[in-house]
């Protein structure tokens, strides 16, 4: 599985159709009055199916208020939202929630396993959150994470795993679901740089595929070769988009950080 | 989902166990002391209980309970007897006497005095003895539970002999009958025996004992001897219930347990409510995540409610089964003898439980409805 990512993803520019998501003057902005901040400031962003797209820039220039939109967890004060070729502005409560559950994954900086459920336990949520049983859900998941290499760690709590075991759960509970679109923010933020770079490696090896577009939101710049396409954000804009060819060069460097 | 639910209140053991504990305490203390307390009140009417054979009551019309008494006029009883619908009518003995128990000390017993010839108004479960014998002079019936009050630590025998306001008496049978409200100590004997133990003469009837007849509602033959005697006639059920209502409505008991029952209930809400919302607050960023990768509202919902469901029956489970103990167990001390658990206080304690489950609940799920899913991405 993991040679099927090692090719280069076409950089020539894609049609609509091979976009994962796409937004046009995205702005929010939270609070109002006196204690209003805008935020977005008229976004611009796309990324298409089967590149890993970096978000990066500096702290508070509202990468997580981004991604947080294009998940569908915030509302956007105005501009227009495609994601996986859905209008999200035009879906609404129950609707929004199924869009995610089904096309969505989630890596977050903190892992958020649930504390009392198994590795295999947790990363299975995804699927029983879609009424797969239980039985099956663990089944599956327990199969992510052997291609994560937890064979061993399948039934062990997050309280006896490591950070990088823990990402790795978590990166197996984003997957495990197949969906088109994963979301990262900050994954390595909480890892040691070794770590990360073992982390960053598996994300880039079983999450690119050419169905899926994978969006990492960071500013780590050892963990930047990992990048097909680096959007660098500042002050709630996107203010340049650059190719970073990140697959070929990721193969070459990998486990050597810098 | 529901495996989720369940693994992470199991998985949260102390709270899970404090959650349980005071809901298993709310129910035992409303069980324990509901029971006690219907128990204690009962006692009130245990006499008419102790005499099932008589359907209807006739005393004093100014008689409020069973322990304030105004003797009827012996010849009252012949017209009971003549009133239609009576099957038969017997007097009824009732007074406090003072015997000295075999250390010299004076206790005050309660006497009944039954019908002489039909002995109604003797407990009819006898355990030592022959209750015929109470015809032989000087002879009385003594309760069981009584027996080792007066003769301290002995085996309960026939033959025993004491001192009924100074005049000597014979223990000829030994009588399993209700505890009763006023008095630990109950001796039985035959109504005219009962008369020369008080040393009053005539006309000391407390109460006229009757049986409808077959055919007859004893509720009208009750409404007949009133109107053609002027005396009150109760059913034993209204007699019962007048009894009991004097207790409630002249002492201070329903009050303190009352006030021990609420505090139980309030200690169940606030300990409850207070660990289920600490517990669902711990939580609230696993359900904000939850929600993130797609669980809807509708399904958290079912969560929180399950884990509170599971708490309640459990905790219920507990206490009710502490309960049950506590009764199967202290309930076999004299003084709580005749204590058991009535059903229908099972019941409402298990509508408190729900009731102390749901508001735990509703206050927590406010939480967890409203809780942002963009909270995921906030350290
Ligand atoms: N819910 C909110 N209410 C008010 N301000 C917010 C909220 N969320 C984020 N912000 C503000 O928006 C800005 C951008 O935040 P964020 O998107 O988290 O930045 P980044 O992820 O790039 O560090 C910050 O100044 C932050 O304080
Ligand atoms: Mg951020």
């Amino acid at each position: 599985m993991p040679q099927s990512t090692s090719q280069p993803v076409a950089s020539t520019p894609a049609d609509a159709s091979e976009l994962a998501a796409r937004c046009e003057g995205i702005t929010k902005e939270f609070g109002s009055g006196q204690t209003r901040v805008q935020v977005l400031r008229g976004v611009n962003f796309s990324v298409r199916l089967g590149e890993m797209m970096f978000l990066v820039g500096p702290s508070g220039c509202g990468k997580t208020t981004l991604i947080s939109v294009l998940a569908g967890l915030l509302t956007p004060n105005s501009g227009s939202l495609e994601v996986l070729g859905k209008s999200l502005n035009k879906l609404r409560g129950g609707r929004l929630v199924d869009f995610r559950a089904a096309n969505i994954g989630f890596i977050f900086q903190q892992f958020n396993l649930l504390p009392t459920l198994t590795a295999a336990e947790n990363a299975a949520v995804p699927l029983l959150g879609q009424y797969v049983s239980f039985g099956r859900a663990v089944k599956q998941a327990g199969e992510m994470l052997d291609r994560l290499g937890l064979q061993a760690h399948k039934h062990k709590y997050p309280s006896q795993l490591s950070g990088g075991q823990q990402q790795r759960v978590a990166i197996a509970r984003s997957l495990v679901h197949s969906p088109r679109l994963v979301i990262c923010d900050e994954p390595t933020a909480s890892l040691d740089a070794e770590t990360g770079q073992t982390v960053m490696k598996l994300l880039r090896e079983l999450a690119v595929t050419p169905q899926r577009a994978v969006i990492v939101v960071t500013h780590d710049d050892r963990i930047y070769k990992y990048a097909d396409r680096i959007s660098s954000m500042i002050y709630g804009r996107i203010i340049d988009v650059t190719l970073q060819g990140g697959v070929a060069s990721a193969s070459a460097l990998a486990g050597s950080p810098n | 989902m529901y495996r989720i639910a369940l693994k992470m209140l199991f998985g949260d053991r102390a709270k899970y166990i404090g959650l349980v504990f005071g809901v298993a305490f709310s129910t035992l203390l409303i069980n324990q002391q509901c029971g006690i307390f219907v128990g204690l009140i009962s006692r009130a009417a245990s006499v008419i209980d102790d005499t099932p054979e008589a359907n209807i009551w006739v005393m004093d019309p100014g008689v409020k309970n069973l322990d304030t008494i105004f003797p009827l006029r012996d010849t009252e009883l012949a017209r009971v007897r003549g009133v239609p619908g009576v099957e038969w009518a017997v007097p009824y003995f009732k007074a406090m006497a003072t015997v000295r128990t075999q250390t010299g000390e004076l206790e005050s017993a309660l006497l009944i005095g039954a019908d002489d010839n039909s002995l109604i108004g003797i407990p009819a479960r006898c355990v030592l003895g022959d209750p015929f014998d109470l015809k032989r002079p000087d002879s009385v019936a003594v309760a069981k539970d009584a027996f080792g009050k007066v003769w301290r630590g002995e085996e309960i025998s026939l033959g025993k002999t004491l001192e009924l306001n100074d005049r000597r008496a014979v223990v000829v049978a030994v009588v399993e009958d209700l505890p009763k409200f006023t008095s630990s100590i109950t001796f039985y004997t035959r109504y005219s025996q009962a008369l020369q133990y008080t040393n009053n003469g005539r006309n000391q009837l407390s109460f006229i004992l009757v049986k409808a007849a077959a055919a007859n509602d004893p509720e009208a033959v009750a409404r007949q001897i009133q109107a053609q005697t002027g005396l009150q006639a109760l059913t034993s059920d209204q007699f019962r219930k007048k009894a009991i209502q004097y207790v409630i409505d002249n002492t201070g008991i329903p009050v303190s347990f009352a006030t021990v029952i609420g505090l139980g209930i309030i200690v169940g809400v606030a300990v409850v409510g207070l660990m289920f919302n600490l517990f669902v607050l711990e939580n609230l960023k696993h359900f904000a995540a939850l929600k993130a990768i797609g669980i809807k509202n509708r399904r958290l919902l079912a969560m929180v409610l399950l884990q509170a469901a599971v708490v309640g029956l459990v905790g219920y489970a507990l206490g009710l089964g502490a309960a049950a103990t506590f009764f199967e167990t202290a309930g076999r001390s004299p003084n709580f003898r005749g204590f058991y658990l009535p059903w229908q206080v099972a019941a409402a304690s298990a509508l408190v439980a729900t009731f102390i489950m749901l508001l735990a609940a509703l206050v927590a799920l406010r939480r967890v409805l409203f809780v942002d899913a963009a909270i995921v991405f906030r350290g």
